[in-house]
């Protein structure tokens, strides 16, 4: 029963490069959830960040924060949400264990909604040390409900100050929308760099369809801070439990259909579409009457805008073939004619074809 | 032991809370047992660790109706000098918790162990004023691979008559898992470990073809054993057992499960809608490679001694 994800598994491993790790005793594979306060204060004296911008490199996130953060992420629907996270550091890399949920109205500005929140994490915080989760707060998520993983500008200006005064910090953002639209997880973990740090221009940050209202302003931020990667982890018990889970829940798996809960936001991201197309078309129009030197000159990294259309385009029709895949399956699954009856129709329509 | 409710009650339960009350075990598990500095030695002192502690919380949901949903959880401290659960801490976090969840209440509580006691009844008591009729949850955190249900059992209480002693006990409760899409996902990703960023089409579209592949075989092997359950019973093997043949036959009335005119008609609009947009994907494609090769060919036979040129360039 489980060959199937193994497979999957290995698959994964093998492009990934992953090493793993034997747990010498299999208590030592729960070792990342105990906290040790001496170790912690000790680091938080050294401050090995201070010195380079680019020290924290990785984020691993623990199975319950990122379930917590996408469920209050998607519980918002379109308004956006935030929270904090608690954890610890180990090394160059940010360990999240838990996340709370902050009751802050998406619609005021970040900062002055920092400073309504303070009561409620102080207080949080306190009862959560006497329950016996004792990690401190190393970072704050808040979700962009159906337009991409990025820090805003005003996100940018408060994770820097967030850098300057509660280091260890880290800004994770969650796209619901998105997540339920492609069934993947959309999440993205930042740092920003502190005031005036220049980026290296070869470094080349992933490629996000980002809504034309939203553009400008991820164009004008997006040197500022840096991504991290994640990775996720959780204890034997909860693998345990997430195996027999899926004897439930492989029901869900099938009855789910991707296509009808997001409809509108398909007609969003199409619309969005045609008008970057117009944009495109009109910018190509002016090079052509400006002189044909000037397409002479374009730097061979800018991509066209009409190749960005091109991939955007394109990974909104992947999801949308996925869907139709679920549904085209389910349909011949529980459809079909019994087969004493007649021939069973012939299930075999040509599926579109998908090239990168 | 403990009989089944009759409240008649249908409990639906979140992922998110068996991943919590998880959470909370192995994290007082691991400060118990602090991992030795060198992990490389396996023994750590087994014998001096109380395997047999446990942890407390509340659950909080709503109730619609019959219907009880457990959405969410959180840590509670117990005191074990009176027996019973911090009540002030109780009411602060429910405080909080009502802030960022304000359609949540409390429902019930819970703890780890593998089943529930005696000693329980009054902790289940003490909770009685917030709630008439609270839930008990109770998770074993004993991993044991040869089980395949979920470690989780529910219980209600019910005043029954014992001896001629009315008292309440504990009785056991069915539960479904229920879920949001989101859930779901992040569920199956922490589970199986998908590939989390873009990678190629190619991966995605295994990705998400190897999930519905597992959902199917899961389907498969359930109808396998179904199908032999009955031929054993059509053989004699089993004595008849009418419900259940009644359920089968039901079943298989229901399929196929939607073939009415309005809902073929849905299915091929749906249909060609995605074909039209992957036409309209690959149109954009050529297009743009197109503009490529126009803007190629024309760096490559620039003329330059044209002068001006007020002719419309070729599009």
């Amino acid at each position: 029963m489980e060959s199937s994800s193994t497979i999957a598994r290995k698959t994964w491993e093998l492009e990934n490069n992953i090493l793993t790790v034997k747990p010498p005793a299999d208590s030592s594979s729960d070792n990342i959830f105990h906290y040790d306060g001496a170790a912690h204060a000790k680091v938080l004296k050294e401050k090995p960040w201070a010195t380079d911008p680019n020290y924290f490199k990785r984020v691993q996130i623990s199975a319950l924060a990122l379930l917590k953060m996408v469920v209050h992420a998607r519980s918002g629907g379109t308004i956006e949400i935030m929270g904090l996270m608690q954890g610890k550091t180990d090394g160059d890399t940010i360990i999240v264990m838990d996340a709370f949920a902050l009751p802050v109205e998406g619609t005021e500005t970040r900062v002055n909604a920092q400073a309504d929140a303070y009561e409620y994490m102080v207080e949080y915080s306190q009862t959560n040390k006497l329950a016996g989760r004792l990690e401190n707060v190393v970072g704050w998520y808040h979700s962009h409900p159906g337009y991409g993983c990025w820090l805003s500008g005003i996100d940018v200006s408060t994770q820097m100050l967030n850098q300057q005064y509660q280091e260890p910090f880290l800004a994770v953002v969650i796209d619901p929308t998105r997540t339920v639209s492609a069934g993947k997880v959309e999440i993205g973990a930042f740092r920003t760099y502190p005031e005036g740090h220049k980026i290296s221009d070869d470094h080349v940050s992933e490629y996000q369809t980002i809504p034309l209202n939203k553009i400008e302003d991820f164009g004008v931020h997006c040197k500022q801070y840096y991504s991290l990667d994640i990775t996720y982890f959780k204890s034997s018990l909860d693998s345990h439990l997430l195996d027999l889970l899926w004897n439930k829940y492989w029901v869900n798996t099938l009855s789910s259909s991707p296509l009808l809960g997001n409809g509108d936001y398909v007609a969003g991201q199409i619309s969005d579409l045609a008008e970057k197309l117009d944009q495109a078309e009109s910018q190509l129009v002016q090079s052509w009457f400006g002189g044909k030197k000037a397409s002479l000159h374009k730097k061979k990294k800018d991509e066209l805008p009409l190749a960005k259309i091109t991939r955007d385009s394109a990974k909104i029709t992947i999801e949308q073939v996925h869907g139709l895949m679920s549904q085209v399956i389910k349909d011949i699954l529980f459809n079909s004619p019994r087969q004493s009856d007649k021939t069973p129709s012939d299930p075999t329509d040509p599926e579109p074809m998908i090239t990168s | 032991m403990a009989p089944s409710s009759s409240s008649g009650l249908t409990f639906k339960l979140h992922p998110l809370v068996m991943l919590n009350i998880s959470d909370h075990f192995t994290r007082v598990k691991t400060q118990l047992n602090p991992p030795s500095s060198s992990c490389a030695a396996g023994n750590t002192p087994a014998a001096t660790f109380p395997q047999n502690f446990r942890v407390y919380g509340c659950v909080i949901g709503a109730q619609r109706g019959r219907t009880v949903e457990i959405f969410n959880s959180f840590e509670l401290v117990f005191d074990p000098t009176t027996d019973s659960l911090d009540r002030a801490f109780l009411e602060k976090k429910q405080e909080l918790y009502q802030k960022v969840f304000p359609g949540f209440y409390i429902l019930g509580w819970y703890s780890t162990g593998s089943e529930a006691n005696e000693s329980d009844m009054h902790i289940h008591k003490a909770l009685m004023d917030i709630n008439e009729s609270p839930v008990y949850v109770v998770l074993n955190p004993a991993i044991n691979h040869a089980q395949k249900d979920l470690p989780v059992t529910i219980y209600e209480s019910e005043f029954h008559v014992i001896d001629g002693i009315p008292q309440s006990i504990f009785v056991d409760a069915s539960y479904t898992i229920e879920t949001v899409e989101a859930e779901r996902i992040s569920v199956d990703h922490v589970a199986h470990l998908k590939p989390s960023d873009g990678g190629s089409a190619a991966t995605q579209l295994a990705a998400h073809l190897t999930g519905i592949h597992s959902a199917i075989k899961m389907l498969n092997s359930r109808i396998r054993v179904l199908f032999q359950y009955l031929v054993a019973m059509q053989k004699g093997d089993i004595p008849c057992d009418n419900s259940l043949l009644r359920q089968a036959a039901g079943l298989l009335r229901s399929l196929p499960a939607a073939h009415s005119e309005k809902f073929n008609d849905n299915f091929l609009m749906e249909y060609n809608d995605k074909l039209l947009m992957s036409y309209l994907a690959m149109i954009t494609n050529c297009t743009s490679n197109m503009n490529e090769v126009v803007d190629k060919v024309k760096t490559a036979y620039a003329k330059k001694s044209r002068t001006g040129g007020s002719r419309i360039p070729f599009m």
